[in-house]
């Protein structure tokens, strides 16, 4: 992987690998949520709705 | 870094100097923002996809129109020809910042800033900085004014902006909320945020125990210490889009489980414990809202607040009102309130009035101080001029001095010596102040004000002036 942005805020080393660390294991429980809903989803229950979608969290 | 003191860029304004896509400037008292060619696409993909009428929907994003204005060209700025597009913002009625915020503004800045990011990912954008200064609140809600905050989102790329957005929000909001809510006066002395090491210092241990807190903020700062100054980039791997987004929602609901309640307050009750009668405050009340009927300014600031009472008054006339207090607990109410009735017209903001916020950043040019953002039309010192006077030692001169500079006109309450509470001021003291009368105040406030006005307030001792500064 090659990362050679130029970034004006210097983002920090540490930041960025400790950010690649958190967000992996973050991204993967997103994931695995995903999927148990799928699975859920087969068995007749209701999917979840999307809590992204934040126009009411002003 | 460039620097900002040529003689050609004057009018650039200090606090935007960082950012190569572009500036604010002023130009016959108009406040612009240029856009740089360098930022042209991005400029494009934030107006062209939708996503700037979406954050304009959700009033998070500062509204802004293209005016057919000349670039500035400045020939110590290498960047090529630099000008683009000139914008016009909507003007913010009052700059305020973090250290000025209450816990709930800061926390509501922090998931401001949280929104615009989710969204941004959705239009194939990412917030490059994540700075508390550049969230203000308008409307009474925390608002992006900086346009120039997005880039082109590359998937496989970390959040550029993850360590500014710890530093700033979710470090002090952590602090305040379990710590001491005065923590808060860290973001007045570091510009860029609490460092992490030094809240991971500061927050109690059981935090260790909170998922949150313990990644973005215990091992965030043993990262940063253990690979300071390492190249890392090349080998640090790659993060898709779900794990972007898992660490924003990460973000979020650290932040959100984060609270603080205002108890245990200086003033928080003190309506309810001082010496008015109904009568004395329903008059302060008619008095304050007809002056202010009269003046018609476009601004109030009411020094001195508490929760904001005579602040809504002034604001039922039609005008802006700062509202501010010293204590964090009295300014957290007032902006619960202002939240909950809606109000668009009341801003509430810590301040000691006995040290106002001072000038700071680089040149101490980058955020104004309190003096520097007046002065006011009107300012409003209710039952605040004995705390000067008394507890603080201030000279009657130099306070009509001090609100001279501050206000063009203002209403003072002056609370006489006889009164309980100043009783109370002077209950464990020497009294050293043998011209704090109503004679040696007037005299003193003469020197520098037209008095107007000068009413009594009913069932009581106190006095309410109207003055126009000379």
């Amino acid at each position: 992987m090659h990362l050679a942005p130029q970034f004006y805020l210097d983002p920090g080393s540490g930041s960025f690998l400790i950010q690649l660390l958190i967000a992996t294991v973050l991204g993967l429980g997103i994931a695995l949520r995903a999927s148990w809903g799928k699975i859920k989803g087969l068995f007749g229950g209701k999917p979840k709705a999307d809590e992204d979608d934040d126009d009411a969290i002003q | 870094m460039r620097t900002m003191t040529t003689q050609s860029n004057k009018a650039q304004l200090t606090a935007s100097f960082r950012d190569p896509s572009g500036f604010l400037f002023s130009r016959d008292g108009v406040l612009y923002r240029q856009v740089n060619r360098k930022y042209e696409k991005e400029y494009a993909r934030l107006m062209e996809s939708g996503l700037y009428e979406k954050l304009i929907k959700a009033g998070l994003l500062i509204a802004h129109v293209e005016v057919d204005q000349p670039t500035m060209e400045f020939d110590a700025v290498p960047l090529g020809g630099a000008g683009y597009k000139v914008i016009q913002p909507e003007r913010v009625p009052f700059i305020s910042y973090p250290y000025e915020w209450s816990f709930g503004q800061l926390k509501d800045a922090a998931l401001a800033t949280l929104s615009i990011q989710r969204r941004a990912l959705r239009f194939g954008m990412s917030l490059k900085d994540a700075s508390a200064y550049n969230i203000q609140f308008v409307r009474g809600k925390p608002t992006l004014i900086d346009t120039l905050s997005f880039e082109f989102y590359k998937e496989g790329e970390p959040w550029v902006a993850y360590r500014q957005f710890c530093q700033h929000f979710l470090a002090p909001l952590a602090l305040m909320a379990l710590k001491d809510v005065r923590l808060s006066q860290l973001l007045r002395v570091y510009i860029d945020g609490v460092p992490l090491d030094l809240a991971s210092e500061l927050l109690p241990w059981r935090t260790r125990f909170n998922f949150g807190l313990l990644t973005h903020i215990h091992l965030h700062a043993g990262a940063q210490k253990k690979y300071a100054g390492e190249e890392v980039r090349s080998r640090s791997g790659s993060m898709n889009k779900q794990a972007m987004n898992g660490l924003i929602e990460s973000l979020g609901s650290t932040v959100r489980k984060l609270d603080w309640k205002p108890r245990g307050t200086e003033w928080g009750n003190y309506y309810d414990i001082m010496n008015y009668s109904d009568a004395a405050f329903e008059h302060k009340k008619q008095l304050v809202g007809e002056w202010t009927k009269n003046l018609k300014p476009t601004q109030v600031w009411d020094l001195g607040a508490n929760n904001g009472v005579f602040s809504r008054v002034s604001s039922e006339a039609g005008t802006q009102v700062i509202s501010f207090d010293i204590d964090p607990a009295a300014v957290e109410q007032n902006y619960r309130q202002v939240k909950s009735e809606k109000n668009e017209r009341l801003l509430p903001l810590l301040l000691d009035l006995t040290n106002p916020s001072p000038a700071i950043g680089w040149a101490n040019r980058e955020r104004d101080s309190f003096g520097r953002r007046g002065p006011v039309d009107l300012a409003l010192a209710l039952a605040v001029i004995h705390h000067l006077a008394i507890s603080n030692n201030v000279p009657l001169s130099q306070l009509a001095d001090f609100f001279a500079e501050t206000a063009k006109w203002v209403v003072i309450e002056f609370v006489p010596k006889s009164d309980s509470q100043v009783k109370k001021l002077l209950a464990s003291r020497e009294d050293i102040f043998p011209s704090y009368t109503r004679d040696g105040f007037e005299a003193a406030f003469k020197m520098r004000f037209n008095i107007h006005a000068a009413v009594d307030v009913h069932e009581s001792e106190r006095v309410l002036y109207l003055m126009e500064c000379i």
